[in-house]
């Protein structure tokens, strides 16, 4: 990996924390809108280790749980395990391909929300339920769309070269 | 092209894993009065800038807004201006469309609401005004339709509201015509009533039609007398003889906000803020 990568890539994961704290609300509803954040963790995984990866998730849920009160710690939670799980799981098992990494994008958010939704214990049955189904995937969607993108034009600079990371 | 699963095993991702996974659990355990000032701190402190760049973003989108709206009022302005009767009845017009800050006069700060990603978000959220500009806990937080929530945490910058959605949120409240009172709750999670409240603790020999407008009644001190809570749109349930429990439908719903007014003025326990709301911001 060229140096200049490194730094093109540091930029692009302050570009995503940046957008989720200017436009992400020009983007939708709370419920719908891509989570930058996120979104930010799941590309870094995509070339750190399980390790650095779930201490990252959990730097960035604490910082989340501070913005949610309802629900402290469980985003910690969630974002360490999503982390730690994303991070792992491409490794041994997906291929370097644009959809495949949309894919983990989707599963990413909502397996964050389920955690969210189960650690926190704030919500119960239909409106668990709606948030699941409904509202939950409507986000995958939204920040697997905006992932594929921000791969689509800064692939190069995010290729996964973990011998060198 | 997939790497090898042998590179990921180490013991030490294991063990920093675990040890995240150990503080999140930590994190979830801690009593409130830990919790309140480990993310007090955060929000004053790593988040703060974060949190002036989303405040900014929205006072710039609400400029632009504002903007839109201050062409299309100069230029009705222009037009109207040709004619005195009509600017006259122009002014009237936009004196009547004058918020609910106009209307409550004194005692109040508007604050943007920061919404974020979270599930939970509806439950509790973060506004653009804090300490600094005199936010107190337990200050009542209303919007143009109505009651939205209390605030529980105060940083300087910022503060923390939990909303009417909170299981812990609870209001003393009376119908419109003062004829029954009560304490209004969430109605819960399951079910098709939920984003409902409930107005609990009814005499059973009290009926409530459907339809009454629901009000805080003032006691207690947290909240002022007469802000709109909601409709009631039926019956949740009833104890044998003794009470019965409303459904009501809230004023507001708390992920439709973008602007809220925290209520920083002390008003004397008889006043009635009522009239400072938009007459059919609880329409039956």
């Amino acid at each position: 990996m060229r140096k200049t990568d490194r730094y093109r890539y540091v930029l692009v994961l302050v570009g995503l924390v940046v957008l989720h704290f200017t436009v992400r609300e020009r983007l939708g509803g709370d419920r719908i809108a891509p989570d930058f954040l996120l979104l930010a963790l799941l590309i870094y995984t995509i070339r750190a280790q399980p390790g650095r990866s779930a201490a990252a998730g959990f730097v960035i849920g604490l910082l989340r749980d501070a913005l949610t009160p309802a629900s402290f710690g469980a985003g910690a939670l969630a974002h360490t395990l999503v982390g730690y799980l994303s991070s792992w799981a491409k490794a041994v098992f997906f291929a370097e391909n644009v959809f495949v990494n949309g894919c983990l994008f989707f599963a990413g958010t909502w397996v964050r929300n389920l955690i969210v939704l189960v650690a926190s214990g704030r919500l119960a049955g239909a409106q668990l339920g709606w948030e699941l189904l409904v509202w939950s995937p409507l986000q995958s969607l939204t920040t697997a769309v905006v992932g594929i993108v921000a791969l689509w034009l800064f692939g190069r600079w995010l290729t996964v070269r973990r011998a060198e990371a | 092209m997939p790497l090898g699963a042998d590179r990921y095993a180490s013991r030490a991702d294991t063990l920093l894993f675990l040890g995240c996974v150990g503080l999140s659990v930590a994190a979830m355990s801690l009593p409130d009065t830990w919790r309140d000032p480990i993310a007090q701190g955060l929000r004053q402190t790593v988040l703060a800038p974060f949190l002036a760049l989303q405040q900014q973003t929205e006072l710039l989108s609400a400029a632009r807004a504002h903007y839109d709206a201050v062409v299309a009022q100069r230029d009705s302005a222009a037009l109207a201006a040709t004619f005195l009767p009509e600017l006259r009845s122009e002014n009237v017009r936009l004196r009547s469309l004058m918020g609910l800050g106009t209307r409550l006069g004194w005692g109040y700060v508007p604050a943007e609401v920061l919404h974020q990603p979270e599930p939970t978000n509806p439950l509790a959220f973060i506004i653009s005004a804090g300490r600094q500009r005199g936010v107190r806990p337990l200050s009542a937080v209303v919007s143009a339709e109505g009651l939205v929530g209390i605030v529980s945490t105060v940083d300087a910058q910022t503060s923390v509201v939990l909303t009417w959605a909170h299981p812990e949120f609870r209001a003393s409240a009376i119908a419109g015509d003062g004829s029954v009172s009560g304490i209004v709750a969430p109605h819960g999670a399951a079910g098709p009533g939920v984003w409902l409240l409930e107005l609990q603790g009814v005499p059973y020999r009290q009926q409530v039609p459907d339809g009454t407008v629901i009000l805080t009644s003032g006691l207690g001190g947290v909240f002022p007398r007469g802000i709109p809570i909601g409709t009631v749109v039926g019956l949740a349930g009833e104890a044998k003889g003794w009470e019965r429990t409303y459904l009501i439908r809230p004023a507001i719903h708390p992920s439709a906000l973008s602007h809220v007014m925290v209520l920083t003025g002390t008003r004397g326990s008889g006043t009635d803020i009522r009239g400072t709301f938009q007459a059919d911001s609880v329409r039956p």
